[in-house]
């Protein structure tokens, strides 16, 4: 029945192309001097990420300075390399980062479901949210490290310090990205879902915590990242378990070379998890891309 | 058919704004398949009054009844078009128009056979993986159609829902709002500040006067059905838009004198 049709195809694909064009912009203004899609345009035919490149650079200039200045506190990267796949190879490291994840993965893990449960609690109801607010944006500002005196005296010496640690620097994100997710929603979708009469329950699974879902992503990313940080440093502190005890007995021996090895390794770690929840956030909000297909 | 007896609605005063008396008792009788164009000036609670017979707000004072039963609460007999569309951006075309039988918990190989059905009556057959940010507004209300008359309503009410279009995109929606109506037997209550639309659509139009709103005139629009795209060189249909031009005009001067 619709002549029009024919006429609103080209319109769609335009908007498309905009959108194409908008995304570009945004990543050329990102990287400053660069090309399309993050290359240098000084080599526009070898379409070598620019990241890439200032990564090499700087392992370059690592290790020349390495060689050169001959500082105790800094080795070649060479040398830290080989370290690592030595740690890694002899198996002296996989204990500790097998406990390391351990720790991680129990205190991100309940940071992510009691975040996630007290965000949409938060961004659904006006009271509790103007009750905690002031509470969580305390704790998100302060340094989760200043409580371990404090988890000592609950935990005792455990490995729970560490979970709580990484909990508490991984908790908070997670809750108030998730509220502001839920209040972004667009009031206009409540209200139709309202119109077709949701429960609050349909409500709530098929529109707020969809809708919610780009900012809720968000900080499950950030806070994936928070709570690396914060299991070196409790490892650090309460040296009994994982890379952080092992970084602070090298440290103490100013064996440089095997702190810059396990440095990598919890990069490697870090960039590892934040990846997966990359792909876990792609996946899911891929509506929200300003690149879709 | 649907009846409206002395409702009143007044939004609560906050932020020192004083309370608003949206709908000062307004008394409408709507009958079964009738379609009914409700026109007013901006701001003059149109939307206010189809959230009445929605059931999606509480009423201050007066009672909406659909064929005897009161209404408190939307229901399955309704269903609304939204004058911002109001689709879900995470959802394509499909899970959009299928998303009230959704709701109704109808299967889903059943909801996406009805979804296809009516995505193809509405012209946007092939469309059904896209998202509505790669849609045109004209494509975006046509999947907001599809989506309302996918549950099969006795009762569509439409909010100024080509308020958002540009004016081509506008005529061919009420052509093919037209073509749809025609058979479909359905009571329709049409929002509009348009008075060609108003005229183009409605068996009768309803004007509502500015704040506090009440039912001001109606008037029955003898024109054939189904409309021919040429109906506006009708020379009734000129004399009655000359009219309404009258009467609005009256209803704005005074409220501006009001107003000063």
């Amino acid at each position: 029945m619709m002549d029009d049709n024919a006429n609103m195809a080209p319109q769609a694909e335009q908007t498309q192309g905009r959108s194409d064009a908008e995304g570009e912009g945004r990543a050329k203004a990102a990287l400053g001097q660069s090309g399309e899609d993050g290359t240098l345009s000084a080599f526009p035919h070898l379409r070598i990420p620019a990241s890439w490149l200032s990564l090499t650079a700087g392992v370059i200039a690592w290790e020349l300075a390495g060689w050169w200045a001959g500082l105790g506190f800094l080795p070649p990267f060479s040398r830290v390399l080989w370290t690592a796949a030595g740690l890694i190879a002899s198996g002296q490291i996989v204990t500790p980062l097998l406990a390391s994840l351990l720790s991680l993965l129990a205190g991100y893990g309940a940071a992510v479901t009691l975040g996630l449960a007290l965000g949409v609690l938060m961004g659904r109801y006006r009271t509790v949210e103007f009750v905690l607010t002031p509470y969580l944006e305390a704790f998100l500002a302060a340094p989760k490290i200043a409580l371990v005196p404090v988890m000592y005296a609950v935990f005792g010496l455990s490995r729970l310090i560490q979970v709580a640690v990484i909990f508490l620097s991984g908790f908070f994100v997670v809750v108030l990205n998730t509220m502001r997710g839920i209040q972004t929603v667009e009031p206009a979708c409540v209200e139709m879902a309202h119109a077709f009469g949701a429960t609050e329950r349909q409500l709530f699974w098929k529109v707020l915590l969809p809708g919610a879902l780009p900012l809720t992503m968000a900080g499950l990313r950030l806070a994936i990242g928070h709570a690396v940080r914060g299991m070196v440093t409790a490892e650090m502190l309460v040296a009994l378990f994982g890379l952080g005890a092992l970084l602070r007995s090298y440290g103490a021996r100013f064996d440089a070379e095997k702190v810059f090895a396990i440095l990598l390794v919890v990069i490697g770690v870090a960039l590892v998890c934040s990846f997966m929840v990359q792909v876990a956030e792609r996946r899911m909000t891929r509506w929200a891309d300003t690149t879709l297909e | 058919m649907i009846e409206l007896r002395g409702v009143r609605k007044v939004y609560p005063s906050h932020d020192g704004h004083p309370p608003v008396i949206a709908l000062g008792g307004v008394d409408l009788t709507i009958q079964t398949q009738e379609i009914v164009c409700l026109l007013g000036p901006s701001g003059c609670g149109k939307t206010t009054l189809l959230k009445a017979i929605m059931g999606l707000v509480s009423l201050d004072a007066g009672e909406v009844r659909i064929d005897g039963q009161l209404v408190s609460a939307p229901g399955a007999d309704r269903a609304m078009v939204f004058q911002n569309f109001a689709l879900l951006p995470w959802a394509d075309v499909m899970t959009n128009v299928a998303f009230g039988l959704d709701l109704r918990g109808v299967s889903r190989a059943e909801r996406e056979l009805k979804a296809r059905e009516w995505i193809r009556a509405v012209g946007l057959e092939g469309f059904e993986r896209h998202y509505p940010r790669q849609l045109s507004g004209g494509m975006q209300q046509r999947v907001g159609l599809a989506r309302a008359l996918a549950v099969n309503p006795t009762i569509l009410l439409m909010d100024e829902p080509f308020g958002a279009v540009d004016a081509q995109t506008r005529r061919l929606l009420q052509e093919d709002l037209l073509a749809l109506l025609e058979h479909s037997r359905k009571t329709v209550f049409f929002v509009t500040h348009s008075m060609e639309e108003a005229l183009l659509l409605g068996g009768r139009l309803v004007l509502m006067t500015q704040r506090p709103s009440r039912i001001r005139d109606e008037t029955v629009v003898r024109l054939p059905r189904p409309r021919p795209p040429d109906v506006e060189k009708d020379p009734r249909f000129i004399e009655l838009k000359e009219y309404l031009w009258q009467q609005l005009r009256a209803m704005q001067i005074s409220t501006a004198g009001h107003d000063g």
